[in-house]
């Protein structure tokens, strides 16, 4: 998903200059700072507030990613379709107002637009743009909304994108960025400093938050395991700290690809790599 | 819509800290009477709305106006919210969004 052709370059300027300082924050993550295809749900609030801090200049970035592509669910108002290829119309969220524009080139497109009036609820998919200051978005698919438990639903997205992105900053929580992760370091080495900032960052994590990553090394470092030369079995660290062990497979993958802990006599017995 | 401020989610609970600011609620109807509709917030409290929303109406209204108590909205805008509606995610989502997450939407 995320090409590490695309990736290299980018780490062999160190991220200095052309990336903002949030390439430091997280090496892995970085792909995804820079071009976050996926479509990200927001508020119209979350899209003029990112705007005003970052400038015309960075892109707009909510949550450090770079975004483009949004997903939004709100009120259509001053629907304007008085000229053939091009229907305005302003976007009401609740939460703030955002114009919008869809290009109509097709008859699917100038049906799609036909449904759509004032004060419908709409779900619009789109592309963010500037433009002489102001914040726009370039739609390209609207549909109206039928089942209208659609709309607490895509204010819990928005919810749950955000706070899975802002607790996960350094280190990430899910697994395709850890398998980015792992992939990466099996890439050249001039890319093995970037890798540690993660860990860094994870360590530092202040939160209070015991991530798994911490559990599995608080349990590891302990002088009663450090001492058995064989390690330790996965299947004993599952029942000492009382987790399931598919869930901490993955975790112990990116621990090892990351040089905190190394595996033993065989690959299912750990240990806490000693400095 | 006239007004441009953002409105408030909110339930029977979270009305009162808005009187004379902008809401949306999602109301079950009880009855609707001339000029007002009587419904029960997602949290099971009774909200009186002012104002006359099209019939026909569905069991579930959305409305955005300005909260005049802390049980009545004048409302401004009224949207049929259709008979299924999970008002108990709903009502989560209120939570949230006057809480930790206030940023995201005010």
């Amino acid at each position: 998903m995320f090409s590490s052709s695309q990736f290299e370059p980018n780490s062999a300027f160190s991220g200095g200059g052309f990336m903002s300082s949030q390439a430091y924050e997280s090496s892995s993550s970085t792909a995804k700072n820079r071009e976050f295809q996926g479509l990200v749900p927001v508020t119209v609030k979350q899209i003029t507030e990112c705007f005003q801090s970052g400038g015309e200049k960075s892109g707009l970035v909510i949550n450090g990613i770079s975004l483009t592509n949004v997903s939004l669910v709100g009120l259509v108002c001053d629907k304007d379709d008085s000229k053939v290829t091009e229907v305005r119309f302003t976007l009401d969220d609740g939460t703030g107002r955002i114009d919008c524009k869809r290009w109509v080139n097709e008859t699917f497109d100038a049906r799609e637009m036909e449904s759509v009036r004032d004060g419908t609820y709409v779900r619009l998919n789109g592309h963010l743009k500037t433009f002489q200051g102001k914040t726009q978005l370039l739609v390209f698919s609207v549909r109206p909304i039928m089942d209208f438990n659609e709309v607490t639903f895509h204010y819990i997205e928005c919810i749950h994108f955000y706070s899975q992105n802002s607790e996960s900053k350094g280190q990430q929580a899910g697994d395709v960025t850890q398998s980015v992760n792992t992939t990466f370091q099996g890439g050249s080495n001039t890319n093995q400093a970037v890798p540690l900032n993660p860990v860094v960052s994870s360590q530092n994590d202040g939160n209070g938050r015991k991530n798994l990553d911490d559990m599995i090394l608080d349990y590891l470092k302990q002088p009663a395991c450090t001492a058995r030369q064989q390690g330790i079995h996965i299947d004993e660290i599952a029942q000492q700290l009382k987790i399931p062990k598919n869930k901490l497979e993955g975790v112990i993958q990116s621990l090892e690809g990351d040089g905190l802990i190394y595996s033993t006599i065989d690959e299912y017995h750990f240990k806490h790599v000693e400095l | 819509m006239d007004t441009t401020s953002p409105a408030v989610f909110v339930n029977g609970a979270l009305l009162r800290r808005y009187i004379g600011q902008k809401v949306r609620a999602v109301i079950q109807v009880i009855r609707s009477e001339i000029g007002s509709v009587v419904g029960k917030s997602t949290d099971d409290q009774q909200i009186v709305v002012k104002g006359s929303p099209q019939p026909p109406l569905t069991s579930y209204l959305e409305v955005i106006g300005i909260a005049e108590s802390d049980n009545t909205i004048r409302a401004e805008v009224w949207t049929n919210f259709g008979d299924s509606f999970d008002a108990q995610n709903y009502n989560e989502l209120c939570k949230l969004a006057n809480g930790e997450f206030r940023h995201l939407f005010i």
